[in-house]
C-alpha cells in the first residue's frame, strides 16, 4: 500500500490519476482540457468503475478542498482545524463574553496555562502574525492557534470560555 | 435570398433535430446528420430543402475545413511522444491491418486503382469523434486501456495528415509521369513552407491574429485558416490539408487555447452543415446496388478491428474485455470516411464511391456504438488463449500477490 498517485496522459483528453484505496480499489481522476473533472471508483479487479461522478471545475476544487479537510465557510469558522503529524492548527474567535475578551496575551498566560500558541491574529482593521505577548485580545478576533490536541480543550476553556448556546 | 436562406436554415434545423433523437438513444450525431441530408435532398421523395448540393457548396467547404482546422490545432505531438513506443506500435498495428485490410478490398472491388487509394482511407481511418465520445460516456476514461484507444486515434489523425497530403496529387488527372512529378513537387513544396511556417514563423503569425479581444480573434483566426485552405488547393494540395496545417501553425501561438475554445461552436455548426450536404449527394436507390461491398466491408472492418484489439492487448498484457473495448470503440467510422469520399468525388472517381462510403459510414457509425456498449458479451466470445489468457488456476497465485 502506498500514496503514490499514479500519472498517464490521454491523448486529446487530459490527464488521469489513479491512487489505489486501502481494499484493492482505486480511486481515478480524469482531468479534461475543458476543466471538466470525472470521478471513477473503481473495485479490485473489477473492468467497469462501481461509481461515476462529473464534476466542474469549481465543485472539483470544494470537493477537494473538503477531502483534504481543508474546506469551511464563514459560518463554520470556528470548527475549522488542521493536523500535520502531531500538530493541530485551529481557528476560533473569541465572543464578547469570553474569558480572553480584553486582556493581553501575557496576562492570559496563555502558553504557560495551555501549552497553546497564539500565531495570528485576524481583526477587522488587520490582521497580526506572531502577536507580541503585550497584544490585548478583543471580542471578535479570530485567534489561528497552534499546538497539540490534546491542549485545545484547556486552551478553549481557557480563553474562549464554555460554549454558547 | 430568402429561398436560399430558407434552405440553408431548413438545413441546419433538420440536422440538429434528427441527431437529438438519435443522442437520446446514445448514438453519435455525425450519422444522423447525414441521413438528414437525404432525406430532405433530392434523392428522396417529400420535402426536398436543397434541389441542387452546390447550393450548400461553400458553406460545406467550410465544414471541411474547420474540421480539420482543428485537429491541426488540437493535434500534439507531445500527446504522442509522451505516450512512448507502444501507443505508436498499437496505432501502427491498427492502421496496418485496416488500411491494409481496405486497400486490399478497394482493389478487389476493381473500380480502379485512385478508387483503391480512397476506399483504403475510408474503410481504415476511424472517427475520432466517435470513438472519443463513446470512452466519455460508457465511463471508460479510468480504465487501462482507454489511453491505448486515445493513443491509437491520435496516430490515425496524424497518418490521415499524411495520406491527405500524398492522395490529392495521386487522385489529380495527370497526363504522363513527367506532369504527375511536377504536381507532386509543387504540393511537397507548399507542405514544406507550410510545415517550416509551423516550425520557426509561428510567432509573426501569431503576431498578426492574436487580438486581445475574442471577436478579432475569431474573424483574423477564420480568415487563416480558410485562407489557408483555398490557396493548398491551388496548389494542387487539399484544402483539407492546408486547414490543417493552418491548424498546426496556430497550435505554436500564445493564442492556442483561446482559439480551441472559440473554433469548436463554428466547427460543430459548419461541419453539421458539411455531413448535411455530403447526404443531399446520396441516393438511397444507389444501396442496393452497392449493398454487397458495403457488408463485405463492414465485416472485414468488423473482424480487423478485433484482430488489432487482440493484437494490442497482447502487447499490453491485457485480457479479452479490455481487447474487445480497444476493437471495438474504434469501430466507428464518420467524418473522415466522409471527407475522403467528398475528396473521390471532387476528383471524377467511380461514383460508386459515394453511396458505398455512406451507407459504409451508416453502418458502423450506429453499429459501432452499440456494439462497444456490449462489448462484454462480445469479450466472451473471444477464445481466451487468443489473448494469451489462462483459465483459473493462476487466479490463486494473483490473490496471494495482492495479500502480499
Amino acid at each position: 500500500m502506498s500514496n503514490e498517485i499514479e500519472e498517464q496522459e490521454l491523448p486529446g483528453i487530459g490527464r488521469r490519476y489513479r491512487l489505489a484505496g486501502r481494499d484493492g480499489g482505486s480511486a481515478v481522476v480524469v482531468i479534461h482540457h475543458s476543466g471538466r473533472r470525472d470521478l471513477y471508483v473503481m473495485a479490485a479487479d473489477a473492468e467497469a468503475p462501481q461509481a461515476t461522478l462529473a464534476l466542474t471545475d469549481r465543485q472539483a476544487r470544494t470537493l477537494g478542498a473538503v477531502l483534504s479537510g481543508a474546506y469551511f465557510t464563514p459560518a463554520v469558522v470556528e470548527e475549522m482545524e488542521a493536523v500535520i503529524g502531531d500538530i493541530l492548527i485551529d481557528w476560533v474567535t473569541l465572543r464578547p463574553d469570553s474569558p480572553g475578551a480584553d486582556r493581553s496575551i501575557a496576562e492570559l498566560e496563555i502558553r504557560r496555562r495551555t501549552r497553546m500558541t497564539v500565531a495570528a491574529v485576524a481583526r477587522d482593521t488587520g490582521t497580526i502574525i506572531a502577536p507580541e505577548p503585550t497584544e490585548v485580545l478583543r471580542a471578535g478576533d479570530r485567534l489561528v492557534v497552534v499546538g497539540r490536541r490534546e491542549d485545545l480543550a484547556a486552551f478553549t476553556q481557557h480563553v474562549i470560555g464554555a460554549a454558547s448556546g | 435570398m430568402g429561398e436560399t436562406l430558407v434552405a440553408v436554415g431548413g438545413a441546419f434545423l433538420a440536422a440538429g433535430l434528427l441527431a437529438r433523437l438519435g443522442r437520446r438513444v446514445g448514438l453519435p450525431t455525425i450519422p444522423f446528420f447525414m441521413v438528414a441530408g437525404i432525406l430532405f435532398g433530392p434523392g428522396t421523395p417529400g420535402v426536398v430543402l436543397v434541389e441542387e448540393p452546390e447550393d450548400l457548396e461553400l458553406l460545406a467547404a467550410l465544414g471541411l475545413v474547420l474540421l480539420l482546422f482543428h485537429l491541426g490545432l488540437e493535434f500534439s505531438l507531445d500527446d504522442l511522444i509522451g505516450g512512448g513506443r507502444k501507443l505508436l506500435a498499437a496505432g501502427a498495428v491498427y492502421l496496418g491491418l485496416n488500411v491494409g485490410g481496405g486497400l486490399a478490398l478497394g482493389f478487389a472491388l476493381g473500380w480502379g486503382t485512385r478508387e483503391a487509394f480512397v476506399i483504403a482511407g475510408a474503410v481504415g481511418i476511424s472517427s475520432s469523434a466517435i470513438a472519443t465520445k463513446l470512452l466519455v460516456e460508457l465511463r471508460r476514461l479510468a480504465n487501462p486501456e482507454s489511453r491505448l484507444i486515445l493513443g491509437i486515434i491520435v496516430v490515425e489523425d496524424i497518418f490521415l495528415a499524411f495520406y491527405l497530403a500524398i492522395l490529392q496529387p495521386v487522385l489529380g488527372e495527370s497526363d504522363g509521369l513527367g506532369d504527375a512529378a511536377l504536381e507532386f513537387g509543387r504540393a511537397f513544396a507548399f507542405l514544406v513552407l507550410l510545415a517550416a511556417t509551423a516550425r520557426w514563423g509561428a510567432r509573426w503569425v501569431g503576431k498578426v491574429v492574436d487580438a486581445s479581444d475574442d471577436e478579432l480573434l475569431t474573424v483574423c483566426f477564420v480568415g487563416v485558416a480558410v485562407l489557408a485552405a483555398g490557396v493548398a488547393e491551388e496548389f494542387g494540395v487539399s484544402d483539407g490539408i492546408g486547414a490543417f496545417m493552418a491548424g498546426l501553425i496556430l497550435a505554436e501561438t500564445a493564442a492556442h487555447e483561446r482559439i480551441e475554445r472559440l473554433v469548436l461552436p463554428l466547427r460543430d455548426a459548419f461541419a453539421a452543415l458539411f455531413f448535411f450536404a455530403f447526404g443531399l449527394t446520396v441516393d438511397p436507390g444507389d444501396f442496393g446496388s452497392v449493398a454487397l461491398p458495403v457488408a463485405v466491408a463492414v465485416v472485414v472492418s468488423l473482424v480487423l478491428n478485433l484482430t488489432a484489439g487482440i493484437i494490442t492487448a497482447r502487447m499490453h498484457g491485457y485480457s479479452r474485455g479490455p481487447a474487445a473495448n480497444v476493437g471495438l470503440t474504434v469501430l466507428g467510422r464518420g467524418e473522415f470516411s466522409l471527407i475522403l469520399a467528398t475528396l473521390a468525388a471532387a476528383a471524377g472517381l467511380d461514383d460508386r464511391i459515394g453511396p458505398f462510403v455512406a451507407e459504409y459510414v451508416l453502418v458502423l457509425a450506429l453499429a459501432g456504438p452499440l456494439l462497444a456498449s456490449r462489448s462484454g458479451l462480445i469479450a466472451r466470445r473471444i477464445p481466451p488463449r487468443l489473448v494469451g489468457e489462462t483459465p483459473p488456476t493462476e487466479s490463486g497465485s494473483l490473490d496471494a500477490q495482492r495479500m502480499g
